[in-house]
């Protein structure tokens, strides 16, 4: 704004010919600043809260949190600097796709560099790996747990990659992730065993079963599942990265009330370490969010579906509330099931399953292909990317609160955590932060 | 045209010139005319124009078209049966024989045949054997090792070897994936000669690194001595080696500025400088003791920043001594082998569990770079059918100095890395911009004699050819190797001579 200013005020002279600019302009557009802003005031609200008020947590592992948020912040600010720089790199290298929800418009022609999503996987290496210096409390349990998801989430990182640039088959690309959460599976050293929901004790037998070997399986699973569903529920500007946003921020809330609300150590512990490893993911995905947000400057590529898929699962498996956090990623679900027909090859499978762009009125229409974008369009009528992406992040939030609220109701009938909740009152504060959190949230980016 | 050329490809011509009397055709084989829709059978002459060879279009006149009439009369057959180089034999033999009846033009290639050239077996077979020899006596004979110690060093050898023929058929289906993505390099040592035009796929290190994961990962959970500590510094090792295998790979496909490279390893060594709850002290020589005044020095935070730029040193120097077909691969595998020797001659001859134990766990790391090295090794090779790439350079660097830095032998793997060394001070008045640089300091190659002449630049291979005088690519290679050899066998000798004088 300065320099329009300078520009409007005064005619400037004509240059002169030996001043060459050593500074290259960056390619991709300046990030959306304000909106990464006016979220991270927001959330920090329901975060402080919890951290100080609601809960009397120990000084050494909020410290510890404290401690992991600072880094946050400096790799957010990293991140921010780092992707334009890479995004020329990336697209010297021909890794840029062309915006299909804007074909048709002069924005349709616009080279867009793919494949940042290696930027945000440096990134959480990095601020995890130097982490793991300012952790006091440092078991070899612990130890080993980290550096095996660090191993998992790396190995991924580096599938995701080599998939973006040699472009793999689409069955290789779903037993990626498997490979990739072998070093998690091998560390697991938890208990292999769930405890049965009271009403079907009768039908069982007992009150606890031990899975063995099915329950790695289903971990195995689950981070294909994670991967793979972001991966689908894509498309729009902002759509993958804002999806991870808001999951993670409900991860952090979850973990910082079980800690708040439990007095066992060992599940403090848990939620403490999935705490360690979301808030680097949370950070470095506003960074990316700030340039992807719609009109999209850079896309996130393969990469970092798969990072982001891949560290929930590794925190929710290590973590040990698995379950949370399939209820956490319920539109994924809804959008795995809608596209079931598709995908086993029952419907026909075209290569984009996207929505219809019309260039004159710049809406989309949903098509009849089975996504819950599709599907949401056909229900509320055409819309515009952007609005079409905040309502399915809305519906993301719903989900999340939906889960709060779920947990809250089944409390006294699932034992399955050993969570306490002390009184009522601290019960409906935890309601009433969701909710609050979900205006938020969409006040935030409308 | 299709059959003619593929018939020339299966004989192992590769500057072929493809004559027809039909404009048309030409035009639409060498892509002049592209038709929308056209006959799939103009996609697969274009696919065969991509593969590793030299194929020019002529037209020329009917009435000079004889060939065309002696064609039909060859048996055809083969071509449409699965293609390697016994099925090509076994045709050549076929179409001498006997006189074969037109081919019917309903049977269709299903298979594409890899552009690559066939791996170099014998090669690597003979090293397996050589090798084995020494890695059996000691395994056996010469030392008693505990059964369940030899029994997972047995393990991890059959995962490894499983691994080998892995790495060598993943190999062929990565090249195509990579040339088409545009990561190729042209063999500067053949400029001049038509090799020098092929299109060689760069960066398999990418397979090897990954097939190195696949088996060190799943190797966890066949070790039946595993303790907490061991879990964390192998979690610790494989999470170090995967980040350098990413930013291996993440520098080849971007190509980031040299000042990056430098500072990459330092970054891909943190979760094992975190994890690494060894002890920090040296041993002071026995010599030395009187001026420094103790017998044993704790240099802690210094130890660490050791360990480092041990990091930085391996995986930058095997970057440099490069160049030859096969020199990356070639040190890497003449390392590992001694390094395995080495660790089993101090797990035989040791009694602390401890120091057998870190011994172990380094034998873990290296059986598998060792063998997925060697397929590599049966395609890298001179002639080279692919490159390495800086993603493969980072790796075996990466890996020998977690394996040196854990297994507490860090010394002894510098001698190891003695000729690395000797590039590395070789290099410095280049490197550090006292003597002006190049962009590539090789020797000069003459396409008329096929040989190369060392030139003025300080790097171990002009300095060698300085004193011996111009060679072949292929000898140049096998010379540096066998100095690479000499290097470690030096190192034994040396530890042999010190052992009751150093420690």
């Amino acid at each position: 704004m300065a320099a329009r200013k300078r520009a409007s005020a005064k005619p400037s002279p004509p240059h002169a010919p030996e001043t060459t600019t050593t500074q290259i302009d960056p390619p991709i557009s300046p990030p959306k600043k304000a909106l990464i802003f006016k979220f991270c005031l927001f959330f920090s609200i329901p975060y402080f809260y919890l951290l100080y008020q609601h809960y009397k947590i120990e000084k050494d592992l909020r410290r510890s949190i404290l401690i992991n948020a600072a880094l946050c912040v400096a790799g957010f600010f990293l991140t921010q600097r780092m992707i334009p720089v890479a995004s020329r790199y990336v697209s010297k290298r021909g890794l840029f796709g062309f915006d299909i929800n804007k074909k048709g418009t002069p924005q349709g022609d616009v080279k867009v560099p793919e494949s940042l999503g290696i930027v945000v996987g440096i990134v959480f290496l990095v601020l995890a790996i130097l982490f793991q210096y300012f952790n006091f409390k440092a078991d070899s349990n612990w130890l080993v747990e980290y550096n095996a998801a660090l191993a998992s989430i790396c190995f991924m990182i580096l599938l995701g990659f080599v998939d973006d640039v040699l472009d793999v088959p689409w069955r290789v690309k779903l037993l990626l992730p498997s490979i990739a959460a072998l070093p998690l599976l091998m560390a697991y050293a938890g208990h292999t065993t769930v405890i049965i929901p009271k009403p079907l004790v009768s039908y069982v037998g007992q009150e606890v079963l031990d899975l063995g070997w099915v329950y790695k399986l289903y971990m195995g699973l689950l981070a294909v599942f994670c991967t793979n569903s972001i991966n689908i529920h894509a498309g729009l500007n902002g759509l993958e990265v804002g999806q991870t946003v808001v999951i993670a921020s409900a991860i952090v809330i979850h973990n910082l009330m079980q800690i708040g609300a439990s007095s066992d150590p060992e599940y403090k512990q848990a939620h403490a370490f999935s705490i360690y490893l979301v808030q680097p993911l949370l950070a470095t995905s506003w960074a990316l969010l700030s340039y992807n947000w719609y009109p999209s400057s850079v896309f996130v590529g393969d990469t970092y579906t798969y990072f982001a898929g891949m560290t929930m699962a590794v925190v929710g498996i290590l973590g040990h509330y698995s379950e949370t956090l399939l209820i956490f990623f319920l539109p994924q679900v809804l959008n795995f099931l809608l596209s079931l027909p598709q995908l086993s090859g029952y419907v026909k499978c075209p290569r984009h399953r996207l929505p219809r762009f019309n260039p004159e009125t710049g809406l989309l229409t949903g098509t009849r292909d089975g996504t819950l974008m599709n599907f949401y369009l056909r229900v509320v009528g055409p819309k515009s990317e952007k609005s079409l992406c905040i309502h399915l992040l809305f519906v993301q939030a719903v989900g999340c609160c939906f889960c709060f609220m779920l947990r809250y109701f089944l409390a006294g009938w699932r034992v399955e955590d050993c969570v306490v909740y002390v009184s009522a009152f601290g019960v409906d504060v935890d309601a009433v932060i969701s909710t609050a959190l979900t205006i938020i949230l969409a006040k935030a980016l409308i």
